[in-house]
């Protein structure tokens, strides 16, 4: 039985209106684009067919799916599963999922500058990148993310934030502003963190909320390995955060989960009116979903596709890390400077740079074209440190 | 041409079916490229011929009958008028992971609806769609002690568009009040619990899997509840609808055929009772006779009745005979609506389509068992399958009868009536084909 990722019907619309051919897909993105979070700018819009007509707020219909799996690669699958293949037009999604410990980068990251790769290898907390962009993340069971889904047409990051902002007052009476970066702060801390992902017909906006998670993890994770890194990758802006349980006790994830749901189902579909319970009633409620081949067709090869190396660390743009280097000699030592070039995640170049000189000097190891990460940088570093540095001087007036 | 010539000239005209069929098999007999020719042949000429259409003829179909209720009924209940309580994420339950743990009917959705019948407050009440709950009743409650209950039992299927439908919903309302009417229960509008349900439906639609081959298996129920001990119409009536998730009904076993069980001390319907409705008080009496199957390593039961061995149905499903008749042609034949069958909504999709078809004849006539039996010795008899909306059509190879085992060829055709009907079947429930018969209900 071959099941490819079908498209749904609002695609098959926009397609046949533009006068496109109907075909069975793998993936679909048309122009989308992962806007950053700091920026305030409009996408554009790179095809525009014909709009498609406009649904009223009525004859919108609204659920609540809750993720009954903690692996962050099997949400993230599931996220991008309903973006490619769910029809919104009448149908807004709200997700909620909770991951085991993990540390989520964003698309356009360098995993290596934002936390220590190895250390978290070693500690078993999972590294991911997500497919929208924005920064660097801890999450783990005391965290809440929310997926808004929608049809393109009706984005409003706005509309998604005051959701949870008035589910925070409703529920527990706290007070949360949004700032200009889009983040949730209560009594000037961050609470949540945004991204978003904007494509055709879909588009959705995700955005994290810290209940009560371990921060002393999270400070630990979220520490690179000391050295300069000349990269052009999106780069965190580092921000003090706060749990919510910090400011009142009785905060946790599983009420977390309900007040919002529950304030996403009583609000109408584009306008940020409350309904009560006469509009949750016309709604079609929460649901679990099992992100599984069984149920969600294809999602394995997504999950597949996130969880692999190639993805993760291989999507790292190009960057360079240099890492001082002290060499022992008969009487002084001398300051060298590893210089590391990384493509792709491998280490093309390795190099010594000399004191006093812009030079750097190729160094021939096994290690080169392998996978970088800190241990394979401090592992050459430690090679280094038992050549003597006499003989070092002797190379480089040799070749002077 | 002498006149000789044209009297052969004649016969063979007149009997160029048999001649036909003669070379056919005479192909078969030769060599494999021969044989796939004439497969092919056979394909080519079937597949142009059973050509699904969009449009069912008018003269093959009709709406059912509309019910005509009785006058103490009282009011019928709107759509319009429901209530919904949603389930909150505390009384939600887990999807499983797979197919394997599913099996039939063990597992429910998260919501039910529920429509409350009382005569002393004016007849049907207000709709409403809730968690899905237990239900509390007073321990005289008729259902518990007369066996007044009825239910029905319908597929939802999620489309290849990934829209959810409906098969011919109308027909399950005709019956169900058809039923009502003889258990002394309240008529109701089809029309409007049809919309109900479509509610219900949309609110629990993501406990049908997004693959093209998932089902979910709806029951309606209804119920009365009056809590006093006389044997009389109820007073206070429930009708109520719970959902279940489905994998394959039958635990695959050899190649997805039956082997049955026809024993004729053992009577599932009779004459003037109510083996035409879909009542619960049916189903009770033959689960032991089950039982008995299973131990004597059979699957399913199939129902004898009278001195000639009227084949009636099977297990709970309708059962269709294909064979080639005493004039030689192919004919698919099922036991008339005489009181004694349940009117499936299976079997009478079947039997328009075919007719539609007008590929064989297609005969509403009684079986007996010793017709069976010579038909086999003759090598005549082609196919035996049940219909039903569990699992559409479900091919039997084996009955044991009167101590003795019969193994009926359905499995061995070249191209089986039985797997054609199940595919044009399909296709119309999955909205492959757009059909009147299949409802959107999103």
């Amino acid at each position: 039985m071959s099941v490819l990722l079908r498209r749904n019907s609002s695609q098959l619309r926009l397609m046949l209106s533009s006068g496109g051919q109907v075909t069975r897909l793998s993936s679909s993105d048309g122009a989308s684009t992962a806007e950053p979070p700091s920026a305030v700018k409009k996408p554009t819009q790179a095809k525009k067919p014909n709009t498609p007509p406009i649904v009223p707020d009525t004859d919108i219909k609204k659920s609540v799916f809750i993720s009954q799996s903690s692996d962050v690669f099997t949400n993230l699958a599931l996220e991008d599963w309903l973006y490619k293949n769910f029809d919104f037009s009448h149908h807004h999604v709200l997700l909620l999922w909770a991951n085991d410990p993990c540390v989520v980068i964003g698309r356009h990251q360098n995993p290596f500058t934002e936390a220590n790769v190895s250390r978290l290898v070693e500690r078993g907390i999972t590294l991911a990148r997500r497919n929208s962009g924005g920064g660097a993340v801890y999450h783990d069971l005391g965290n809440l993310n929310c997926t808004f889904f929608a049809p393109r047409e009706r984005y409003d990051r706005k509309y998604n934030l005051n959701i949870v902002t008035r589910a925070l007052f409703r529920e527990w009476a706290i007070n949360a502003e949004i700032n200009e970066r889009d983040d949730i702060v209560v009594r000037n801390k961050k609470i949540s963190g945004t991204a978003a992902k904007l494509g055709h017909p879909n588009c959705y906006h995700h955005c994290t909320i810290l209940a009560s998670a371990n921060k002393l993890h999270l400070g630990e994770s979220l520490a690179r390995e000391p050295a300069n890194y000349i990269s052009r990758a999106t780069a965190s802006v580092p921000s003090p955060i706060r749990n919510l349980v910090d400011v009142n006790k009785s905060v946790n994830v599983a009420q977390l989960r309900s007040a919002v749901g529950y304030e996403y189902l009583r609000t109408a579909a584009t306008a940020l009116e409350d309904g009560g319970r006469t509009q949750m009633m016309k709604q079609r409620g929460f649901q679990l979903i099992n992100p599984t081949e069984k149920w969600f067709p294809g999602i394995e090869e997504l999950r597949a596709n996130y969880s692999s190396w190639d993805w993760v660390i291989g999507k790292t743009p190009k960057f360079t890390v240099e890492k001082d280097l002290d060499v022992k000699g008969d009487d002084q030592g001398m300051k060298l400077k590893l210089s590391v070039e990384v493509e792709a995640g491998l280490m093309k170049e390795i190099g010594i740079q000399l004191p006093q000189s812009e030079q750097v000097v190729p160094v021939v190891t096994p290690l080169q074209g392998k996978p970088y990460n800190e241990e394979n940088l401090n592992g050459i570093i430690g090679a280094l440190k038992l050549v003597n540095a006499s003989n070092v001087k002797q190379a480089m007036n040799g070749s002077v | 041409m002498t006149t000789k010539m044209a009297i052969n000239a004649k016969d063979i005209f007149r009997n160029q079916h048999r001649l036909i069929r003669f070379i056919e098999q005479s192909i078969r007999l030769c060599s494999n490229q021969s044989l796939k020719a004439a497969q092919h042949q056979r394909e080519q000429k079937a597949s142009a011929d059973f050509q699904i259409t969009a449009q069912v003829d008018a003269q093959y179909t009709s709406a059912p009958e509309p019910i005509k209720h009785d006058q103490n009924v009282g009011h019928q209940f709107r759509a319009s008028q429901l209530s919904v309580r949603l389930a909150a994420p505390e009384q939600l339950q887990m999807k499983p992971d797979s197919d394997e743990d599913l099996g039939f009917g063990r597992l429910f959705t998260d919501h039910m609806l529920k429509i409350y019948y009382h005569r002393n407050l004016g007849g049907w009440q207000r709709p409403e769609i809730t968690p899905l709950e237990n239900l509390v009743m007073h321990p005289a409650a008729k259902v518990l002690h007369y066996a007044v209950e009825l239910f029905e039992g319908m597929k939802a299927y999620r489309g290849v568009d990934g829209k959810i439908r409906i098969f011919r919903p109308d027909m399950n309302m005709n019956r169900m009040n058809l039923a009502a009417q003889r258990s002394g229960l309240p008529t109701f509008e089809g029309k409007e619990f049809v919309q109900c349900l479509s509610r219900l439906l949309s609110i629990d639609s993501e406990w049908v899997p997004h693959t093209d081959t998932a089902s979910l298996y709806i029951r309606p129920t209804l119920i009365g509840i009056d809590p006093t001990l006389g044997v009389a119409s109820s007073d206070s009536a429930l009708l109520y609808t719970i959902l279940s998730p489905v994998g394959s009904y039958f635990k695959t076993g050899s190649s997805g055929a039956v082997s049955l069980l026809a024993d004729p001390s053992y009577v599932r319907a009779w004459p003037g009772g109510v083996g035409n409705r879909k009542m619960g008080s049916n189903y009770a009496p033959t689960i032991n006779v089950q039982k008995e199957a299973a131990a004597k390593g059979l699957q399913q039961v199939l129902w004898l009745y009278g001195e000639e061995h009227q084949l009636t149905e099977v297990g709970t499903m309708n059962i269709f005979m294909f064979y080639v008749n005493d004039q030689g042609e192919q004919e698919l034949i099922t036991p008339p609506l005489s009181g004694l069958i349940l009117p499936g909504i299976t079997r009478d999709s079947i039997l328009r389509m075919t007719r539609q078809w007008g590929k064989f004849k297609v005969t509403e006539g009684n079986i007996t068992m010793p017709q069976v039996c010579e038909l086999l010795n003759q090598g005549r008899l082609l196919e035996l399958f049940g219909a039903g909306t569990a699992c559409v059509v479900s091919p039997v190879n084996r009955i044991n009868y009167l101590g003795q085992d019969l193994y009926i060829p359905t499995m061995e055709q070249e191209k089986p009536v039985h797997e054609l009907i199940r595919e044009t079947l399909t296709d119309i429930q999955y909205g492959k084909v757009d059909h009147p018969w299949s409802v959107v209900i999103d």
